[in-house]
């Protein structure tokens, strides 16, 4: 299958991603990795009129410390974010979650933006962001905003972001000292999207859950968190029966579909559980 | 068998690597897709959104006016069908007249300078529909239900009954009966390689020369012709590398004669290659089976008899030249009690069209799906009658002294070592062991399970998906200067054959390896023959090469022996040099030979023609030929996430005399890896409208590399009684490791009592059906 025609246009700033975007909303089309936006537009599924590479803008890219936390370009790589020092150092959560998308070349094309905007419900880095209370810097004409992911994702591939805006960074605070983090997925056997996908850390001091979040993701029509799991660790002893309880609230925490046999609540009791218990062995 | 050679067998039974894989693994091969002509068009289609409807309209006049488009064809410029072989009058027409029988369907059929510009046309082309209500149940389709598929016929276009003699009797008196219904999903073969071809005239003898990735170059050559109204010799098939075929691309399909038919008319190269999603849409779908049986046996597992009714949906059209409906269940019908010997048997078998893709050929054909009715029949009486599994296997296989045995169904099993075969895979696998591993494991919570299959596997057939040509063709050349070249009427897809071919040949002529080449795949080179498809081209393939040579060297002797001046029997051949036997002091080379064969040709020994070319066809003495062996899998099921993973992997084959061990068992770990994605990964889903919904490789699971499991394989050899005593072995695998492998997952949870008669098993499915009370988080 080969794409419709479109134009293309490799930009050198954020602003003028924006006048292009602004020129022609509905048919133009930021392009960062590629790779969920291509095998759309070979299907022709996606007809786009004008293609705007964002390979080239500086300001969307690398990864800097910023106030306590990092902040991470829109155009940085799975590989990158895998590999980089300063997310293994303050957001392991984030390097373990990338490490697992897809296949090496997917994680060297594709991008931690990209992957936010196309929001696809199985897409990985989004457990992890949520797990991590990221916040994302979108440009807009004339305008920057923020706005905290947990409000980001509305339906499968619909989020808060106008046709005319540009996701620039994601704000990632640091993860509390001493907490232990991990990220667990059961891959797709065609595409190695997660069927689901849990992200959790937890700090424990004197023996109790200080604190901890919990996200699921690929199992529902939106990536959630497990507040209600949250709800039942913080406070309480680390122990089985705690990661036991936190489990079977999992999928109450979210909506799921297309669960009358009660199968994906299932997956999200035995993931959770797995999760926790990784954490509390040490071994995340 | 050393009789059979010029001297003692060298390469016939070595494990030799393949010459094939020095090109293919270099990435130097050339597919369909890397042969470039000057002036290619390319080829696109606009295909049915719809699986059932009335075609309105047709608007191309947007088409037309992009630059770049040459051509844009509906049924009106090529009113051509492929015809229905049997009973039904039903014919597929080339693109779609007046109706659209499944989405993807082409109806419009668009020529462009690129593929790119093809594309676009097509999105450009507006066609018109009323829909229809799709025919999408099979056992509702039987009744006409909701409506005839085609008006003019009713849907069941294939009716068979068969029952022995008092099996009635046999029937109503049996101590036990059980009741069970097997089914399995719609599968394609998903070469790697998508299906394409090329048509280009050739402008100095105005022939037309078609480049396809066919299993049957000659009978592709005879239905272009047959179809198109052409002169056969006019046409010439060229068979490029083939990314992987698995009898599905045995079909004729109306594709193939679209792109012919654009190149006569617009006097241009034409070429069409399919991308992933309409590989889904129009590659012969397979397996689309339900079985209602019913068995009747004793207290000690002894099945008396089996009745059976064998339905398929055959899709909207029966493929040509091969219904992939019909060849399931009718060979099923035949095979259905495996090597068991049950005395009686009734069948009846019904297929039906569809509003979905053609059913065709995938690699077992009926196969998989018999040996998973059979073994899971077998567990089921097992399981009823609280009997170890292998147990009423035991007693139940067909036993050596039994031999040449006629089932129930009146298929002449020739030789085997079904009791063999069982015996030695349960020691490979260390039954015993892994029952009481099975044992401990349970108790904490662990669950294992073992499958076991025993199979039968049907080759060398004269009918099967690459069509009904009962033999196999071989030319051979000396060439002048002493070197070897053969040609095969086969169309190989990634066997090997080029190697085992030569193989045989080197023992029959007492050459060396690197002196032969093996060619094939060119109509207007290779003699004609059957092609590639149902176990056939090791045995018969293999037999025609061995007729071939020992012919060559019948001559060769009598030059040698004259040049010689010894008697021809004192004639012995090695390395490309005959010598007086013992006196190796004397001798003449096949350079030597050939050399006067061309050149000196008053030398030639009287009574021989001059060259050394021979072409010789050969047809085994039986119309089958059995081989057999037995799987044996254990798998661990867990019950709260429903996956399954495969422990251990026990292959016992027997197919006769090996030409290649290597090569048999790169067979068999392909196939096992089918098994795998046959019992737990692959189907196509069709939605309440007929939809199909897995249309890319995302939603179609194939079995990655990680899910084949390790496997030891054993190899018996019972030979038969055709040339070199070879047996098929293309297809066993497949047809018993689905069974081997969903009996694993069944055995794995009795203590729950499930027992999955669908394939294939889902994560879904096992935890779903084991029930959320009784599966907790482990
Ligand atoms: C074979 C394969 C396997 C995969 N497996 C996985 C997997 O296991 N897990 C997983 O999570 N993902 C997987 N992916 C998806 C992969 O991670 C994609 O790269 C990612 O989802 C999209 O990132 P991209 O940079 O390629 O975005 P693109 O495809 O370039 O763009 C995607 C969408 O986001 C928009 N966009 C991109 N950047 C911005 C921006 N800065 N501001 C505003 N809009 C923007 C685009 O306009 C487009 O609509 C897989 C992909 C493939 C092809």
């Amino acid at each position: 299958m080969y794409t419709a025609p479109f134009d293309y246009r490799r930009a050198h700033d954020t602003q003028e991603v924006v006048t292009w975007l602004q020129e022609d909303p509905d048919n133009t089309k930021i392009i960062a990795g590629g790779h969920s936006l291509l095998p759309l537009m070979k299907l022709r599924l996606a007809s786009v009129a004008r293609l705007v590479d964002i390979s080239q803008v500086a300001e969307l890219q690398g990864i800097r410390e910023d106030m306590g936390g990092l902040r991470i370009g829109a155009f940085t790589r799975h590989a990158q974010l895998a590999k980089d020092p300063a997310v293994r150092e303050a957001a392991p959560l984030l390097a373990s979650a990338a490490a697992v998308i897809g296949d090496m070349q997917v994680r060297n094309r594709g991008t931690i933006g990209g992957s936010l905007c196309h929001a696809d419900p199985a897409a990985d880095l989004p457990a992890a962001l949520l797990a991590l209370n990221a916040e994302l810097v979108i440009a807009g004409p004339g305008t920057e905003r923020r706005e905290s992911l947990d409000a980001f994702f509305l339906a499968p591939f619909i989020t808060t972001l106008a046709a005319d805006e540009v996701l620039t960074a994601i704000v990632v605070p640091r993860m509390v000292p001493g907490a232990k983090s991990t990220y667990l997925k059961r891959p797709h056997p065609a595409s190695g999207y997660p069927v689901i996908g849990v992200a959790a850390w937890v700090s424990v001091s004197g023996g109790r859950v200080e604190d901890c979040r919990i996200a699921l993701t690929g199992i529902g029509p939106v990536p959630f968190r497990a507040a209600r799991s949250e709800q039942v660790l913080t406070g309480r002893a680390f122990s089985r029966e705690a990661i036991a309880e936190a489990a079977r609230e999992a999928a109450g925490s979210g909506t799921l579909e297309d669960d009358e046999d009660g199968y994906k609540s299932q997956l999200c009791q035995v993931y959770v559980s797995r999760a926790l218990g990784d954490i509390a062995q040490g071994a995340g | 068998m050393a009789e059979e050679f010029a001297s003692a067998p060298h390469f016939v039974g070595a494990r030799i690597p393949r010459t094939e894989d020095s090109r293919l693994l270099r990435g130097e091969a050339q597919y369909l897709d890397d042969i470039q002509i000057p002036n290619l068009l390319e080829m696109a289609f606009v295909r049915s959104p719809y699986a059932a409807a009335r075609i309105l309209s047709v608007d191309s006049s947007a088409a037309w006016n992009i630059p770049g488009v040459r051509a844009v064809f509906t049924f009106a410029d090529m009113p051509f069908v492929l015809p229905q072989n049997g009973p039904s009058p039903i014919d597929q027409p080339v693109l779609a007249r007046e109706r659209v029988r499944h989405a993807g369907e082409a109806v419009v059929a668009v020529v462009a300078e690129s593929r790119y510009i093809a594309e676009d046309a097509c999105e450009a082309v507006h066609v018109a529909y009323t829909p229809e209500e799709p025919v999408l149940d099979m056992q509702a389709a039987q009744k006409d239900r909701p409506r005839r598929v085609h008006d003019a016929a009713p849907n069941v276009f294939y009716h068979q009954e068969y029952e022995t003699e008092g099996f009635q009797a046999a029937f109503d008196t049996a101590p036990h009966r059980l009741t069970m219904t097997f089914q399995t999903t719609r599968q394609t073969a998903c070469s790697l390689e998508t299906r394409g071809i090329i048509a280009a005239a050739d402008p100095f003898s105005g022939r037309m020369t078609v480049y396809c990735g066919t299993q049957s170059p000659h009978r592709l050559r005879g239905d272009l012709a047959e179809m198109l109204q052409m002169e056969e010799h006019l046409l010439r098939v060229i068979v490029p590398e083939v990314g992987g075929a698995f009898g599905m691309k045995a079909a004729t399909y109306p594709e193939y004669l679209a792109v012919v038919q654009a190149a006569r008319l617009l006097r241009q190269p034409v070429k069409w290659t399919a991308d992933r999603v309409e590989s889904f849409l129009s590659d012969v779908h397979a397996r689309d089976d339900i079985h209602d049986l019913e068995v009747a046996f004793d207290q000690r597992g002894q099945i008396i008899a089996v009745k059976d009714h064998l339905m398929a949906d055959g899709g909207a059209y029966a493929s040509y030249p091969f219904s992939g409906a019909i060849g399931e269940t009718s060979l099923a019908a035949k095979v259905i009690t495996g090597p068991y010997d049950i005395a009686h048997l009734s069948t009846v078998i019904d297929c039906t069209y569809s509003n979905k893709v053609p059913l065709g050929a995938y690699r077992g054909v009926w196969g998989p799906v018999a040996s998973f009715v059979q073994e899971g029949m077998v567990d089921r009486i097992a399981q009823f009658l609280h009997l170890d599994a292998a147990e009423v296997r035991r007693t139940n296989l067909v036993q050596p002294n039994q031999l040449p045995y006629r089932n129930a169904a009146g298929m002449l099993y020739d030789s085997g070592s079904f009791t063999e075969s069982f015996e030695h895979a349960l020691a490979q696998l260390d039954y015993t062991r892994w029952r009481a591993t099975q044992e401990q494991a349970r108790r904490v919570g662990k669950y294992l399970g073992i499958g076991l299959s025993n199979f039968v596997e049907p080759t060398a057939m004269a009918s099967s998906e690459a069509g009904s040509i009962g033999y196999e063709s071989c030319s051979v050349r000396v060439e002048p200067s002493g070197t070897v070249t053969a040609w095969l009427g086969l169309g190989p897809s990634g066997q090997g054959h080029e190697t085992t071919m030569a193989q045989v040949l080197a023992d029959q002529l007492g050459v060396d390896l690197e002196h032969i080449v093996v060619l094939h795949g060119d109509t207007d080179a290779a003699p004609l023959g059957g092609g590639t498809g149902g176990s056939r081209s090791g045995p018969l393939g293999g037999g025609a090469a061995m007729q071939a040579g020992r012919k060559m060297r019948e001559r060769l002797d009598v030059y040698a022996a004259h040049m010689l001046e010894a008697a021809v029997e004192d004639i012995a051949w090695e390395h490309g040099r005959a010598h007086v036997r013992g006196v190796y002091a004397r001798h003449v080379s096949l350079r030597d030979i050939a050399r006067i064969a061309y050149n000196d040709v008053r030398q030639i020994p009287s009574g021989l023609p001059i060259g050394l070319e021979v072409t010789e066809r050969y047809q085994p003495p039986r119309p089958v030929s059995f081989s057999n062996g037995t799987h044996a899998a254990v798998v661990e099921v867990n019950p709260s996430t429903g996956q399954v993973t495969v422990l251990d992997y026990v292959v016992v084959n027997d197919c006769g005399t090996l030409i290649n061990p290597l090569i048999v068992e790169g067979q068999i770990h392909g196939g096992v890896a089918q098994g795998v994605g046959a019992a737990l990964l692959e189907s196509l889903v069709y939605d309440d409208s007929g939809q199909l919904l897995t249309t890319t490789l995302m939603d179609y699971l194939l079995p990655s590399a990680p899910l084949v499991p390790r496997m030891r394989i054993e190899h018996l050899v019972t030979p038969s009684d055709g040339a070199l005593g070879v047996k098929g072995m293309g297809e066993g695998s497949l047809i018993a490791s689905p069974a081997a492998i969903a009996g694993a997952v069944n055995d794995a949870l009795s203590p729950w009592g499930v027992s999955f008669e669908r394939l294939p098993i889902a994560p879904r499915d096992i935890v779903t059906s084991l029930g959320r009370s009784s599966a907790a988080p482990v």
